[in-house]
């Protein structure tokens, strides 16, 4: 129950209800099927559904960098980073200590104008020069009732010397810079709570709560405060996908590749595949090498083949390069690139579709193609018109189901090509190699700017898509008709 | 003998071209595996040294805890499948076998979880794990209990939809034997479906074992720490940064970790493959 110490109050709300939920399902006979249900269940809240919905609430929210805290944190941080030097950048030399009772304080000395003071948080204490020992350079170090810190008391109060800030004058206090320095400062942006505004008392302007989780100056819209906070905004993440061409030009680009991508992959790998298949689909000598090699790439890790292709298309030093004897900057252009994606995702899937459509292959009756072969059809009518059709209708599902994965085939992209080659001058994130997902990834964790609520409306969208492709898919498979 | 030249040299000629297609980046990570430089950087296709440095530094480097990683990556590979599986199983049965209110909607939303792809709700699973350290830090973000959760919470999906499939091809009139016997659904299911189902278990959590050794976002997200690592993060970190560095080890250690799943893959491809066309492509 320490998770409900911590607020972490979502967590410890589902923590309780599953224990709750576990000691009535094995401790009673309340229902059987819970019995085997629960732990699978509790796995699938935990880690899929629950991430899945916080994708979702997250989608809804101004959530990037500079906007990533709560609002009374934000105006917290905007109050401590509000403050200026006065004009003459005054300084005082100091001593840090305590009172009788414990409390803090700074001795000052102002040389210039032989002023000596005492000042914790709440008051200020003149002090007269007279009745103090001042040492050559016009400094005081020690004042009747004042107990100087130790440098070790000092750094064990390092967090709240940091933030302190001792009585000056009304509007003025001093902050301590360095062990013996203290500087004057004010509070410029100051915080009314009755009209949730803040105020710049140097300039007089306003800055109101805009509603998407900024204080945004009154007469200047552009001029916000830092740092902003996390606010609902509702479906803007999603209309500013169609809206802001910022965003939409690099999205509808990076879609129509990843659409192309998928496809091609889908294309290539079963071309191969299947030729492979129709080839090896009679007593070969030596077939059985030939398939144990042929599977491979399916068998080998997939991460590993992935970076050992990147090492292979390297310009300099490649073997791509070297086998053929030419100089391609394969990444960096966006036409070579695309191709070497291409080019290892067939090598890393073709055998799974060999291994598919050789198994399918030998299902089809050799009755037909005989039949056909004596009423006088060639070889490659009775595969165009016999044995592809009626591939096809058992591949099918398989094909979508491809397609799906490679929507969203994150690993190729991202340790072969990064998504690039971008064009980071012109300030964008999104490469040519990028797909959506990769793209989506760079929006959220990349080195810029990062939005997780735009990212996690692309996912959402992403989700949609994938969605009906697979349930197009399943509908074919006729998975669905097990439900009825 | 001039038919078989006309109806299988073509053939031949194919099968080898793309025998030539795939062992050739496996040939080149033998050589570079074996080059002493350690790099992949091809002066010639025959080698003239042939050196074991490679493999004996992943060894013995101090820096490379190459054999931490071998083992971080089969324990939590191992434990993911064998607890995915068996929590799954579960589920599996009274999805196909116990009649309930709400089992076509469960079966549904099961599905649709497991459209939404891993890897977009990655951020969300940060944030959440990271909320968990806060309280616990042994299973939060950054440890392998943790990672491990998140492995299996990704894994029940996929293992719920074809362990079910399997299930449902066990003939149902074993069940009601049992039933008119007097058996409860609890009896059924450890006398009667998890001996018939033993070696399709076996399957599953080998597909387990391999996608979970094959994982690399969340682990990379995930381990930040050397020792700690996977063998996936481990070795990636070897080359990523300026590229062609340190080519060698990276090779030999892949070859090490191809190993142990090459063996199982290829002396178990008929069960696998039958479970693959069953429900999934590939992850």
């Amino acid at each position: 129950m320490s998770a409900f110490a911590k607020r972490e109050y979502a967590i410890s709300i589902f923590l309780g209800f599953a224990l709750f939920a576990m000691a009535i399902t094995y401790l009673t006979n309340f229902s059987i099927p819970m019995k085997f249900f629960l732990p699978g269940m509790f796995f699938l809240f935990a880690f899929v559904v629950g991430p899945i919905l916080y994708t979702v609430a997250m989608s809804a929210f101004h959530y990037e960098t500079g906007n990533y805290i709560s609002k009374p944190e934000a105006i917290t941080q905007i109050l401590s980073t509000g403050v200026r030097p006065d004009a003459n950048q005054t300084t005082f030399d100091i001593v840090i200590g305590e009172d009788a009772g414990k409390k803090l304080e700074i001795l000052a000395s102002d040389p210039t104008n032989k002023k000596y003071f005492i000042s914790s948080e709440t008051t200020k204490i003149d002090l007269d020069p007279s009745t103090l020992k001042i040492d050559e350079n016009g400094d005081v170090a020690t004042a009747p009732g004042f107990h100087a810190l130790t440098p070790s008391e000092q750094s064990a109060l390092d967090a709240q010397l940091g933030s302190a800030r001792f009585t000056y004058s009304s509007d003025y206090f001093i902050t301590i810079e360095g062990g013996t320095l203290g500087s004057l400062k004010r509070q410029t942006l100051v915080y009314d709570k009755g009209t949730d505004t803040f105020k710049n008392v140097l300039t007089g302007d306003a800055y109101k709560d805009n509603g998407t989780g900024d204080f945004a100056n009154i007469k200047n819209k552009a001029d916000i405060l830092q740092p902003g906070w996390r606010a609902p905004i509702w479906f803007s993440n999603y209309t500013k996908l169609f809206t802001d061409p910022q965003i939409r030009k690099p999205l509808i680009r990076v879609f129509i590749w990843t659409v192309v991508f998928a496809s091609l992959t889908v294309l290539t790998q079963f071309a191969l595949g299947l030729l492979i298949a129709v080839v090896m689909n009679r007593k070969l000598f030596g077939r059985r090498i030939y398939r144990s090699i042929i599977i491979l790439p399916y068998a080998m890790p997939s991460i590993m083949s992935i970076l050992i292709w990147g090492g292979m298309f390297d310009t300099e030093f490649g073997a791509i390069n070297h086998l053929f004897g030419t100089h391609v900057h394969w990444f960096q252009s966006p036409l070579y690139a695309r191709m070497a994606v291409i080019i290892v995702n067939l090598w890393l899937g073709f055998p799974y579709f060999y291994l598919i459509t050789s198994g399918a292959l030998q299902a089809i009756p050799a009755e037909l193609s005989e039949a056909a072969a004596i009423d006088g059809a060639t070889s490659g009518q009775i595969f165009r018109k016999i044995t592809l059709p009626l591939l096809l209708q058992v591949v099918s599902p398989l094909l979508v189901a491809s397609f799906a994965f490679n929507f969203n085939n994150f690993n190729i992209i991202y340790l072969l090509t990064g998504g690039g080659p971008a064009n980071t001058l012109g300030g964008d994130v999104a490469g040519s190699t990028d797909i959506l997902i990769s793209y989506t990834y760079k929006i959220a964790f990349g080195a810029g700017t990062q939005n997780l609520g735009l990212a996690s409306a692309i996912s959402v969208v992403i989700f949609f898509i994938i969605a009906s492709i697979s349930l197009y898919g399943i509908r074919r498979s006729k998975v669905l008709d097990s439900f009825a | 003998m001039k038919r078989w030249l006309k109806e299988d040299l073509w053939r031949h000629a194919i099968a080898l071209v793309t025998c030539f297609f795939v062992l050739f980046p496996i040939y080149l990570v033998i050589l570079s595996a074996l080059s002493p430089t350690g790099s992949l950087q091809v002066t010639s296709f025959i080698p003239k040294t042939i050196s074991f440095r490679n493999f004996s530094m992943l060894f013995t480097s101090p820096k490379i805890p190459y054999l931490v990683w071998m083992k971080n990556s089969l324990v939590i590979a191992g434990v993911v499948a064998i607890l995915s599986v068996v929590i799954g199983a579960a589920s599996a049965f009274a999805f196909s076998r116990l009649r309930f209110k709400g089992k076509k909607q469960g079966l549904q939303l099961l599905l649709l979880v497991q459209m939404f792809p891993a890897i977009l709700s990655l951020s969300a699973v940060y944030v959440i794990m990271s909320r968990v350290y806060s309280f616990a830090p042994r299973i939060g973000l950054g440890t392998q209990p943790g990672l491990l959760l998140v492995y299996m919470g990704g894994a029940m999906g996929v293992n719920i939809w074809l362990l079910k499939g399997f299930v449902d091809s066990i003939p149902m009139e074993l069940d009601e034997a049992a039933k008119v016997d007097g058996a409860s659904a609890v009896q059924t299911y450890w006398l009667i479906f998890v001996p018939l189902a033993a070696p399709v278990l076996a399957v599953v959590s080998l597909l387990s074992f391999i996608g979970t050794f094959n994982e690399f976002i969340l682990a990379r997200l995930f381990l930040v720490d050397m020792h700690a690592r996977t063998i996936a993060v481990g070795l990636q970190g070897f080359i990523s940064g300026q590229y062609a560095s340190n080519w060698g080890p990276f090779a030999a250690g892949s070859i090490i970790a191809s190993i142990p799943l090459i063996a199982i893959f290829l002396s178990l491809q008929r069960y696998i493959i039958s479970g693959l066309t069953a429900g999934s492509v590939k992850g």
